[in-house]
């Protein structure tokens, strides 16, 4: 943990990257603060695009807004098993051809609506044994993966937890019968 | 330097020492300090004070870098705490990982230790129910392990000693296999758990019981506690982090803090026991020997009484490791049972189910406790294949969820607004009396030693028959009831759970008339070394169902007025 804030801060004040020097000089550099992972930048920045689209910003911050694609990368890189972890680095990787060969732009170019079918499309790929499918098996693991954390990582963030919906150390006596129509709430608007 | 020597053997000497700061060691240190006697206490671990070394108790969830999730690699290199429920992301740095004191599993056994000041007092789930006659008359009654040398009568003061102070909140649900104590106002039953209540009253003519758990929490007044400086329960449920508020009973807020302004307790801790020093000439136990955890430095601290209260298991360890010429299999094991017939609760079954009623509710805030049911089974006579029975949780629960379905500001909404409240959901899950066998042990590893120059322990312990019969008596048991009560979409599970993972390991040391066949007296004294007292899970005969610590406690306490009374003969 301790190794991964000097790294961050080491980023910041280098102005952004920190890089594993890597042989090859063609290939971009992989980000040391994700030791498990090979995770180039460019593709850190997919990710939080994706994270983007899946909680976009409104009059509530979205995911892009909370970082939430580094909280992504640490659960992946300490908390996946290495099989885990290589089905998302496939999957990321694989991912910007699928959208190219599917949409025939990049990620980027595409709009907001688009951005959303290609990735609700990819999550739904069924793998199997030929290369191809083992490419789509990981593309659909990666879009699930980054999913779900992005879901927790938002709502368990700072910004939800104190501003939005705050959470509570002390909830209160417990009520064993409460009527669900006493408990309207004024709803939240994303 | 001979002088010097002479000096600290004073200064190292005492009239009782306490191995273990856990709930049992804790309880005996506070009784003798407040009767006047100078006591240590030495524990293996580092010192927690309560208060100052609860890192994690006031941190928000997000403060988690894994949001309470135990990384990977933590789990690859330890995979018996791993399995334990409360190892989380919180509280991991109250558990003794795999890597830091091994053992030898002869048959799979995942021990969960803690070592620090407070032991698993700061980490156990504060669930307690008192034993009745039907509890310490099982063995004599049903013709296993050896009778109980007490009976109920003779803990009944004891358990009302400690609830009035430990603090327990509970209802006086009048049932013969539960007696009532000294309770604080109990935690009401949801209304799911309620309706079930009532349906098992109806269905089973009154025979069959479903309570709030009695729980040492402080509840409804906290008046007797404020000279402990503890006050009510916050309903945080993050108990395993440390309380700041004392909220419910640990070692830490109460016990030791209370023996501490005594002026009576001194406190050792990162003293790692090695053996109980026993004096051929004199006949009886004079000390003990400890490795520092840190130097591995050794040193011996002296007193007239011994209380071991160093946890079930490692009680037995450190038993087995106090060798003389006149106890060369440990000390006081003249019967050759010391180790053997370790027993545990059986935990391996749950059953779950849906609740389509009371759809018009929900529940609200926090509480630290549940239902429970008292056993049923084989109570007044022998009813079924197996012996004995079982005690389970129940619990029903229905809050609202998120709909996580879809994609972008729909998803986003959705997330913000949880509004799906789907059906009530119940489970319930088994603890079941386990009989203690000579086969199962635990035993020196002949070779292996641990960091300290001390051997390594193995652990022989398994289901048998009777445990299997019951797991399966439990299943279709609970499928029934859950059944007449209308809950649907039943699911059974039984996960094979290795022994150990209940934290309910108890014997090797136990308690008997005879001292052919047991360990103990009826007053906690080894038969052959009466100044050496066991009152924590290593003394258990049987294990019955209910949760121990609330009778290591009052046997703890007991056994401590006893060794007061006994030094002023």
């Amino acid at each position: 943990m301790n190794r991964r804030i000097a790294l961050r801060h080491l980023a910041l004040i280098s102005g952004g990257l920190i890089m594993i020097p890597s042989c090859d000089f063609s290939k971009e550099d992989i980000l040391a603060a994700y030791q498990n992972l090979n995770i180039t930048q460019s593709q850190k920045n997919l990710l939080a695009a994706v994270s983007d689209t899946i909680i976009p910003a409104g009059e509530i911050k979205g995911a892009l807004d909370l970082e939430v694609a580094d909280f992504i990368l640490v659960m992946v890189n300490d908390c996946f098993t290495k099989e885990n972890q290589g089905k998302f680095s496939t999957g990321l990787a694989a991912f910007p051809e699928y959208v190219k060969s599917t949409a025939g732009k990049n990620f980027d170019a595409l709009s907001a609506k688009e951005k959303e079918g290609i990735i609700l499309s990819g999550a739904k790929l069924e793998g199997d044994d030929t290369e191809e499918g083992k490419k789509n098996g990981a593309i659909s693991y990666f879009l699930n993966s980054a999913k779900r954390f992005t879901i927790q990582g938002y709502m368990a963030s700072e910004y939800i937890q104190t501003e939005v919906i705050p959470y509570s150390l002390i909830p209160g006596e417990y009520n064993g019968a409460v009527l669900i129509t006493d408990l309207q709430k004024p709803r939240v608007n994303g | 330097m001979a002088n010097l020597n002479l000096k600290s053997k004073q200064d190292r000497t005492y009239q009782a020492i306490v191995i273990g700061s856990g709930i049992s060691g804790s309880w005996a240190a506070k009784e003798l300090c407040d009767l006047g006697v100078k006591t240590l206490m030495i524990e293996r671990g580092r010192n927690v004070e309560h208060g100052k070394d609860y890192p994690t108790t006031n941190m928000l969830p997000y403060e988690f870098e894994h949001r309470g999730q135990i990384p990977q690699a933590i789990q690859d290199e330890n995979p018996v705490i791993s399995r334990c429920y409360a190892f989380r992301e919180d509280a991991m740095h109250f558990f003794v990982k795999d890597t830091e004191h091994p053992y030898v599993q002869e048959k799979p056994f995942d021990w969960i230790r803690g070592y620090q000041v407070g032991g698993k007092s700061l980490l156990w789930a504060r669930q307690v129910q008192r034993w009745s006659d039907f509890d310490f008359e099982g063995p004599a009654r049903d013709g296993f392990a050896v009778d109980w040398p007490i009976r109920y009568k003779d803990i009944e003061k004891w358990y009302s000693h400690v609830e009035k102070f430990a603090g327990v909140s509970g209802f006086r649900d009048g049932i013969d296999t539960l007696p009532d104590g000294e309770f604080l106002p109990g935690y009401e039953l949801n209304v799911v758990e309620k309706y079930f209540a009532e349906q098992l009253k109806k269905q089973y003519g009154g025979d069959r019981h479903m309570i709030s758990a009695r729980c040492a929490h402080i509840h409804g007044n906290a008046e007797q506690f404020a000279a402990q400086g503890r006050t009510l329960c916050q309903n945080r449920q993050l108990c395993q982090r440390g309380c700041p508020f004392g909220g419910y009973f640990s070692s830490n807020s109460s016990t030791i803090p209370w023996a501490l302004k005594t002026g009576n307790l001194t406190l050792r801790p990162d003293a790692v026991v090695h053996s109980i020093i026993y004096d051929e000439e004199k006949g009886k136990a004079t000390g003990v020997r400890i490795v520092d955890r840190l130097t591995k430095e050794t040193e011996e601290f002296y007193a007239d009484v011994i209380f071991l209260n160093a946890a079930a298991i490692n009680t037995n360890l450190v038993l087995l490791n106090s060798t003389s010429t006149r106890f060369p299999n440990g000390l006081g094991n003249d019967s050759g049972l010391l180790g053997k017939y370790v027993a545990f609760h059986n935990y391996r079954a749950g059953v779950s189910a849906q609740y389509e009623g009371h759809s018009e509710y929900t529940t609200s805030g926090g509480r630290p406790t549940s239902g429970y049911f008292p056993r049923f089974r084989n109570v007044y006579k022998q009813e079924t294949d197996f012996l004995r029975g079982y005690a389970a949780g129940f619990s029903a629960s229905r809050g609202a969820r998120s709909n996580s379905d879809g994609i972008g500001m729909e998803l986003k909404n959705n997330l913000l607004n949880p509004d799906q409240y789907g059906l009530w959901s119940v489970g319930s899950h088994m603890m079941g009396e386990t009989i203690p066998k000579e086969s199962n042990y635990v035993a020196l590893d002949p070779s292996l030693k641990d960091e300290w120059g001390i051997p390594q322990l193995k652990i022989s312990v398994d289901y048998d028959d009777n445990d299997e019969k019951m797991v399966k008596d439990y299943i279709e048991q609970m499928s029934e009831m859950f059944t007449k009560a209308g809950f649907i979409n039943i699911q059974t599970r039984d996960d094979h759970r290795a022994p150990g993972l209940d934290i309910h390991e108890m014997g090797g040391v136990r308690m008997g008339r005879d001292p052919k066949t047991s360990m103990l007296n009826a007053n906690h004294q080894l038969h052959a070394v009466p100044n050496v007292y066991v009152t924590d899970g290593a003394s258990m005969t049987s294990t019955s169902t209910q949760n121990p610590s609330l009778t290591y406690m009052a046997f703890a306490a007991r056994a401590a007025h006893h060794a007061v009374a006994e030094s002023k003969k």
